[in-house]
């Protein structure tokens, strides 16, 4: 504990900075008392770590943890108001005083930055060859000629396979993945001696965020940089760094060598994220999720509630079919979760539309409840929707901004004209018990509500036609892992209580195995496997299901990556 | 010293009270002089105790002193006076202007957005139409075709922004209409007139509002240029642009267009910024 | 020039064919509402003098005595082939009218366009390297007070300092360099302020995004960053603002000649007005339609060739939103 100390300070609120002992090396990175506010508004407080040459070390946090804020002010990028004090030492020289000239040097020569969003972080109007020579002018290197071949080999370094093509296009005419190589080889190509990532593959689909972050590591192994990785996912930095830094509300929870800090946690906010990781607990919610499943064995010769058959579903772009669904078959017993599961693209999206009606098949047939979906007008489906209903991945659109929360969580009582007045406000407050809401909040609009309120909203809303089938479409996707936990939580009581039936699509299989009882697992709009939840995840038979199994973040280093030089270590 | 401390008192909690409404200290200014010509067009008496219309010839031309606060005019009439008489008459036409350009065009482009089909398509030709004839050209030969008058300058000066609100209801509408939470009410149950009426309508009209305030001050000026042609009332009615255009026969008398002008620019520039306040904090 | 682009373009140049001849027919039917009847207001007005025999010859060639939908397709199919027909009140083809006053009135709006512009612009850059504490608000308050001013009051503001006080022009002589020149200014200023406005809202926005935060992570000096990424995104729609500002300047010029007493179609319009000239107001108006579609159906010629972002698909403007594999599903994460 006393050596980690020294390590990584780790000071209370309001402490005094000390003065850092000139005994051991410097390390490349000393950020001691480092504080950032905007007007009154503080959001980092007294944070203080070391990053040593050819180390990696992540800061992880949920939103609002100042992660990213963190490293803005490292790069002294923070938009405009935001004003950082403290000390932050770079190869032991004070950058965070020093003029905007005096520091320009170092940015992107000696430090790199990997940003979150691929999409948005080149400019659109500009090719992605234009925007590498920015980042090859800052190597002395006069001829452009050179330059030019030195961004393509960089380009193959990071594993493209074109690198001309890549050089030549425009940012639109690539993938997120592609585009995320390209901004690590921009990075990387003046050979800083530290990368910061901030959030470099949460916009990214699950198996290519896995290979994105395989790349960071090699790279950081191979070129010998300091990796400051900044992430939401405890897993994802207990796999990949060396050391940790938990944030909270901009102060530092907890601190350490990652092999500390994430098998044996001190402080509660970290026991409590760990807890909450999916991927680190998947039968977390087992007994909930089993409740009512031990009598409900699929096959047990009662008629599913939901039956897909053989459903496919073609669009039309720019000319050429897509077909976005391949014949699709599933059942779902009642009182029980079916999982979809796949990454974008795979057609679970156009999957749930099908099945509420909101698009009609080419061929093929659904029926929920023994009521015909296919071939309905919507007029028809309305008396169907009384039963099914739909909650939507993100609360910060799905809820009309202009409504108070009681009108909201009323509107389908008023619509199907259920009970009394006093009734339908007898059942908008047991709505809200039931997801765990106060009353208080009936009189709000949504934009007075955090994310996880506004899915209980949602969730309230569905619930309160008392339906039998409730589809989820990625219902946390758009949340905190901690917010994400209570809604699963809320979730499967409800099912446990109701016997509600659940069809949940998701891209994250690490969530799907803590509440499922079954899985699809879709690929290009077809059902490549599907079978139990422990089917699925001891036993899969696909390459693909393999793939996404494979990509699940486990919080330990694996193989692929090379033993680390653990010059902190050394200095100990 | 206990009156000096309490009038002190009172004004660190009206900034505060200020502050916590994020209202910027330009804003409140505008507000502050919207306020003042709302009032002037209210009750023009209560600022003023001489004539718009009847003047002291002897009187006449002076420059601004303490008993003409804007001098006077070639009649000997006090141009404050008849600046304050002028209020009314300026403001009740451009509101009336607004309420034209906004019911109509959000009407066309509420239709069009919602319905879509071959609705929209001819409401969008007709928006194209009157968007391609230079919008004063076609207020003048509406207030032509109608008679000069300042409430026909100021139905003329709607007609030609009717297309404006029609393109911006238009495009929220059809934003609105792909929401979310529209389809949301839609598997709630809820009609097509429902979700048109009580959720496409009301989050559409938000960006309206601004808009509205910004045609509101735009208007004014638009009438304002009518009546310097000599499309609207004939003297003696004193709106502002009226006023500016009499006063350019006497530039040797400045302020007989510089008065009024202010005026009229300092409540079109608070309009203004109202409006991108409203826009800002939406 | 592909074949996506033939497709849009003719499309394009259809659509405002059909939006001309539609001007043309609303105007045509605000003008016929007009109250009262041109035949005896204007024709049998003493001061013209015409003789009954000449009266009934102006209403024969403008076929005044046909009913209103017989009269509408004449004067289109007439206008169609450039045929503006011929003065009520002077018996003169338009198109002459027009021609002899159009001349005053390009180098009146072609400098005003000028100034605009370079007005326009010197804000707009401006702002992005005047710093805060040296005005940068100052400079972003222009627009918005340019924006306030009814362009008369530019006017006689310009005429009271530079004719009366500082002897520069003399309203006498409006066609002189600087009568002109102090014409076009006024006509200009409340145009520049339009052009500023967009540009200083996309270069705030552009220099918002992610892009820029992460060439500025890159190393970038805030000039090359603005010369380099900004410039072009944010100029790029001030193509289309400088369509909808032909048509500001179309209407503007009306007030300008007023009151610098300069001759031109402002002037003539005027003049038609208060005579009712009926097709003179016609043909100005349906001219100043063309004139505002042809510099739109310009832009939107131009503006796909400069954002390689669009892709034309079946003649409409696409523009394509996230590349296909990043998880359109996963917006980061939300406080709770």
């Amino acid at each position: 504990m006393a050596a980690q100390d020294r390590l990584i300070s780790n000071k209370p609120t309001g402490a005094e900075p000390t003065t850092p002992v000139p005994l051991r090396p410097i390390p490349l990175l000393r950020v001691d008392g480092l504080s950032v506010s905007y007007g009154p508004h503080e959001v980092v407080t007294n944070v203080g770590f070391e990053l040593g040459r050819g180390e990696s070390l992540a800061l992880i946090g949920e939103s609002g943890s100042g992660k990213s804020t963190i490293a803005c002010a490292l790069l002294r990028l923070l938009p405009s108001g935001g004003r950082a004090t403290g000390r932050v030492a770079f190869e032991g020289q004070e950058v965070l005083g020093i003029s905007e000239r005096g520091f320009r040097p170092l940015r992107g020569r000696a430090i790199g930055f990997v940003p979150q969003d691929p999409a948005n972080s080149l400019n659109p109007v500009r090719t992605v060859g234009a925007q590498a020579q920015e980042a090859a002018a800052l190597l002395d290197e006069p001829d452009k000629a050179i330059r030019k071949q030195l961004i393509l080999e960089t380009f193959a370094e990071v594993g493209l396979d074109n690198p001309q093509r890549i050089y030549d296009s425009y940012p639109h005419q690539l993938s997120g993945g592609m585009l995320q190589r390209v901004l690590i080889g921009l990075a990387i190509l003046p050979r800083p001696a530290l990368l910061i990532a901030d959030e470099p593959t949460s916009a990214l689909d699950v198996t290519i965020q896995k290979r994105i972050l395989d790349l960071l590591t090699r790279l950081q192994h191979d070129l010998k940089i300091s990796l400051l990785l900044i992430t939401h996912d405890l897993a994802i930095a207990a796999e990949r760094a060396d050391a940790l830094v938990v944030l909270k509300d901009g102060v530092i929870q907890e601190a350490g060598r990652t092999a500390s800090v994430f098998s044996s946690p001190a402080s509660a906010y970290a026991r409590k994220l760990r807890a909450d990781v999916p991927s680190l607990n998947p039968d977390r919610y087992a007994a909930l999720r089993d409740t009512r499943f031990g009598t409900l064995k699929t096959g047990d010769g009662t008629a599913p509630k939901i039956e897909v058959s053989a459903v496919t579903k073609t669009f039309t772009v720019d000319g050429k079919t897509l077909t976005a669904v391949d014949n699709l078959t599933f059942a779902v017993p009642a009182g029980t979760t079916h999982a979809l599961v796949g990454e974008s693209g795979s057609g679970k999206t156009t999957a749930v539309r099908l099945l509420l009606g909101l698009e009609q098949p080419d061929s093929g047939t659904i029926s929920v409840a023994s009521e015909q979906i296919t071939g309905r007008s919507p007029e028809a489906l309305r008396s169907v929707w009384r039963h099914l209903q739909l909650v939507y991945q993100n609360p910060f659109t799905s809820l009309d901004p202009t409504w108070t929360i009681e009108r909201l969580v009323r509107e389908p009582l008023d619509r199907f004209r259920i009970g009394t007045r006093k009734e339908r406000d007898e059942q908008v407050h047991e709505a809200l018990a039931d997801v765990g809401l106060g009353e208080y909040l009936l009189s709000r609009k949504p934009a007075a509500l955090s994310g996880g309120q506004r899915q209980r909203v949602a969730i309230a809303r569905s619930l309160v036609l008392k339906p039998d089938v409730i589809v989820l479409d990625e219902p946390t996707s758009a949340l905190d892992v901690s917010v994400q936990a209570d809604i699963v939580e809320v979730l499967l009581s409800l099912q446990a209580n109701l016997g509600l039936t659940y069809v949940f699509v998701s891209h994250d299989l690490a969530l799907v195995r803590q509440l499922a009882h079954t899985v699809s697992v879709m690929h290009r709009g077809r059902i490549v496997e599907h079978g139990t939840v422990t089917e699925i995840f001891d036993n899969p038979r696909q390459p693909y299901t393999r793939s996404l199994l494979a990509s699940i973040p486990s919080g330990v280093a694996n193989a692929a990556q090379a033993p680390r030089p653990l010059l902190m270590a050394a200095a100990e | 010293m206990t009156l000096a401390s309490f009038s002190s008192a009172s004004r660190v909690t009206t900034i505060s009270r200020l502050t916590a409404l994020r209202v910027p200290p330009t804003v409140a200014l505008s507000f502050a002089v919207i306020a003042f010509v709302i009032a002037w067009s209210l009750a023009p008496d209560l600022f003023t105790s001489q004539s718009p219309i009847v003047g002291v010839p002897a009187e006449k031309l002076l420059s601004p002193n303490t008993a003409h606060w804007f001098g006077t005019d070639h009649l000997g009439r006090d141009l404050y006076t008849r600046v304050v008489y002028g209020t009314a008459s300026s403001v009740t036409s451009a509101l009336i202007a607004v309420a034209i350009a906004a019911v109509i065009g959000g009407l066309i482009g509420l239709l069009a957005g919602f319905l879509g089909g071959w609705v929209d398509i001819v409401l969008a030709r007709l928006v194209d139409v009157l968007l391609a004839i230079p919008n004063f050209l076609l207020a003048v030969i509406v207030v032509t075709a109608i008679g000069f008058d300042t409430t026909n300058a100021a139905i003329a000066t709607g007609i030609s922004a009717v297309a404006v609100f029609a393109r911006v209801m238009r495009s929220e509408v059809i934003k609105t209409r792909q929401a979310v939470f529209v389809e949301a009410a839609f598997l709630m149950g809820g009609s097509r007139w429902h979700i048109l009426l009580r959720h496409v309508l009301p989050n559409a009209s938000r960006s309206v509002l601004p808009l509205a305030v910004l045609q509101f001050g735009l208007s004014i000026l638009v009438i304002a240029s009518l009546a310097f042609l000599g499309y609207g009332d004939p003297p003696p009615a004193s709106d502002w642009g009226l006023l500016i255009s009499i006063g350019k026969d006497y530039l040797k008398w400045p302020w007989l267009v510089y008065a009024p002008a202010f005026v009229t620019i300092a409540t079109v520039l608070s309009v203004n910024r109202i409006s991108r306040w409203l826009r800002k904090t939406d | 020039m592909s074949h996506a682009y033939l497709a849009y373009a003719a499309k394009r140049l259809a659509q405002a064919f059909v939006v001309i001849l539609l001007a043309y027919v609303l105007t045509f039917v605000v003008v016929s509402i007009l109250p009262g009847d041109p035949i005896t207001n204007v024709l049998r007005d003493p001061q013209n003098g015409f003789t009954e025999d000449e009266i009934k010859a102006i209403i024969a060639a403008q076929g005044l005595d046909q009913p209103i939908p017989v009269q509408l397709w004449t004067s289109l199919s007439h206008f169609v082939i450039g045929d503006l027909g011929l003065s009520m009140r002077s018996n003169r083809p338009v198109a002459t009218l027009i021609a002899e006053v159009l001349p005053s009135t390009l180098i009146l709006a072609s400098a005003a366009f000028a100034i605009a512009l370079l007005l326009a612009v010197t804000i707009a850059y401006g702002t992005q390297f005047v710093p805060k504490r040296l005005g940068q608000g100052l400079l972003r308050g222009f627009p918005s007070l340019f924006l306030s001013v009814p362009n008369f009051v530019i006017g006689l503001v310009l005429i009271h300092v530079f004719g009366f006080q500082l002897g520069l022009f003399r309203v006498i002589a409006p066609n002189s360099f600087w009568a002109t020149f102090f014409a076009a200014v006024a006509l200009g200023i409340p145009v520049s302020a339009r052009i500023a406005e967009v540009l200083i809202a996309n270069l705030d926005k552009e220099s918002e995004q992610e892009y820029a935060a992460v060439a500025r992570g890159r190393g970038l000096t805030e000039m090359r960053l603005f010369a380099k990424h900004l410039l072009k995104p944010s100029s790029l729609p001030v193509v289309t603002v400088i369509a909808l500002a032909i048509g500001e300047l179309l209407g503007g010029s009306l007030i300008t000649e007023t009151v610098f007493g300069r001759t031109g179609i402002g002037s003539l319009v005027q003049r038609s007005v208060s005579t009712q000239d009926l097709p003179v107001l016609q043909a100005v108006v349906s001219l100043a339609a063309v004139v505002f579609v042809l510099v739109n159906l310009i832009a939107d010629l131009v503006y796909p060739l400069l954002d390689p972002r669009i892709s034309l698909i079946g003649g409409r403007r696409v523009r394509p939103t996230a590349a296909d594999d990043s998880a359109a599903a996963t917006p980061a994460a939300v406080t709770s």
